[in-house]
């Protein structure tokens, strides 16, 4: 879904020119997908909140610097990765850049600690399917999932994964959700 | 194009967007973006830097180094080097827990005056003849540096990063 180009040129515009009003209607555009990021990392929350906070408080003084607005939505994306990258990193996770697909799961809360959250049996059911995914599929679908959702560009900068093989990845890892999906609604009978 | 290509007889585009639509709702259930955070990333506008010169995360060590695997020390200190025109800032950023401590050297060397800006509010110290700084005691969180170098150059104010 391409992003309305001309809108986002217009609240750049007006937050350079200082209006709060055109920053918060940012925030509110892309907060969900800069989240997304940081939680497809699989980062704690309190480390999770961190990055949220500085890749805006970045974007505060590179306003100027983002020539082309409809590029914002990419430069937040990659900057949210590099800051998550770097928290890893520091945590002694040996993660090279460009090689995100090799990290494993830190903690165990994926997908989320709020699971009793979820209003229905089948929220549940696709929620703990997610969870029983692979750590790269669980990471693009995570990312893919941000509310709304972010174009195959901005995929690619969070992730560090070429355009061409978002499409792919997201088909076959539906593919493994659904199985998994199966034996949650089956009650595990087909397994023993 | 064909998200399924490959899986042979597997459910279309169609399907997987019906899915993708259903996960979208449960993420936005189970992990949704928290009100505090909004909040913050909204009051980070008033941080807009309109005195200053911006100066430029250019290198940081925790990115750009590859480690091999067993060399890199934990206590390894991390370096960065924020670039504006007429200045250079280089930090070592060393420490765990509640309290890091940032060491620095304005460059070209020189005499001046570093405020640090962190959750524990301002705190400036003067950096030496050699352009050295140092602060004990930065909380984690968003970190930036202001600097007013002596020679009049101009405050210089660096991207904000994580210690």
């Amino acid at each position: 879904m391409p992003e309305d180009e001309s809108g986002v040129a217009a609240l750049v515009e007006s937050a350079r020119a200082g209006e709060s009003q055109a920053w918060d209607d940012l925030v509110a555009r892309f907060g969900g997908r800069v989240w997304a990021v940081c939680r497809a990392y699989n980062l704690s929350r309190a480390d999770a909140d961190d990055v949220f906070q500085v890749v805006w408080m970045r974007l505060v003084n590179s306003l100027d610097a983002i020539r082309e607005p409809d590029r914002l939505g990419a430069w937040l994306a990659t900057t949210a990765r590099h800051e998550c990258l770097r928290l890893l990193r520091k945590a002694g996770r040996q993660v090279p850049v460009g090689d995100e697909a090799a990290l494993d799961r830190p903690d165990d809360d994926t997908p989320g600690p709020d699971a009793g959250l979820l209003r229905t049996e089948r929220a549940a059911a696709l929620w703990t399917a997610l969870g029983a995914l692979s750590p790269e599929c669980q990471r693009l679908l995570r990312v893919m999932l941000a509310d709304p959702p972010p174009s195959y560009q901005e995929v690619s900068e969070a992730l560090g994964m070429p355009v061409g093989s978002i499409g792919p990845t997201r088909g076959r890892c539906l593919h493994h959700l659904r199985s998994k999906l199966g034996s949650i609604n089956g009650g595990g009978a087909g397994s023993n | 194009m064909n998200d399924d290509a490959g899986l042979g007889g597997g459910p279309g585009a169609h399907d997987d967007d019906a899915v993708m639509a259903e996960l979208r709702q449960a993420a936005g259930q189970a992990d949704p973006l928290p009100a505090e955070s909004v909040a913050a990333a909204r009051a980070a506008f008033a941080w807009r830097t309109l005195d200053a010169e911006l100066a430029r995360l250019a290198y940081d060590s925790l990115l750009e180094d590859q480690p091999l695997a067993g060399v890199r020390g934990v206590g390894t200190p991390r370096l960065l080097t924020f670039e504006a025109a007429g200045l250079t800032v280089e930090v070592e950023a060393a420490g765990e827990g509640p309290e890091r401590r940032l060491l620095g050297q304005l460059v070209p060397p020189q005499p001046g005056r570093v405020e640090l800006r962190h959750r524990g509010g301002p705190a400036t110290v003067k950096a030496d003849g050699m352009g050295r700084f140092a602060f004990p005691g930065v909380l984690p969180g968003p970190v930036s540096l202001r600097c007013d170098p002596a020679s009049g150059a101009g405050t210089v104010c660096t991207d904000w990063f994580l210690t």
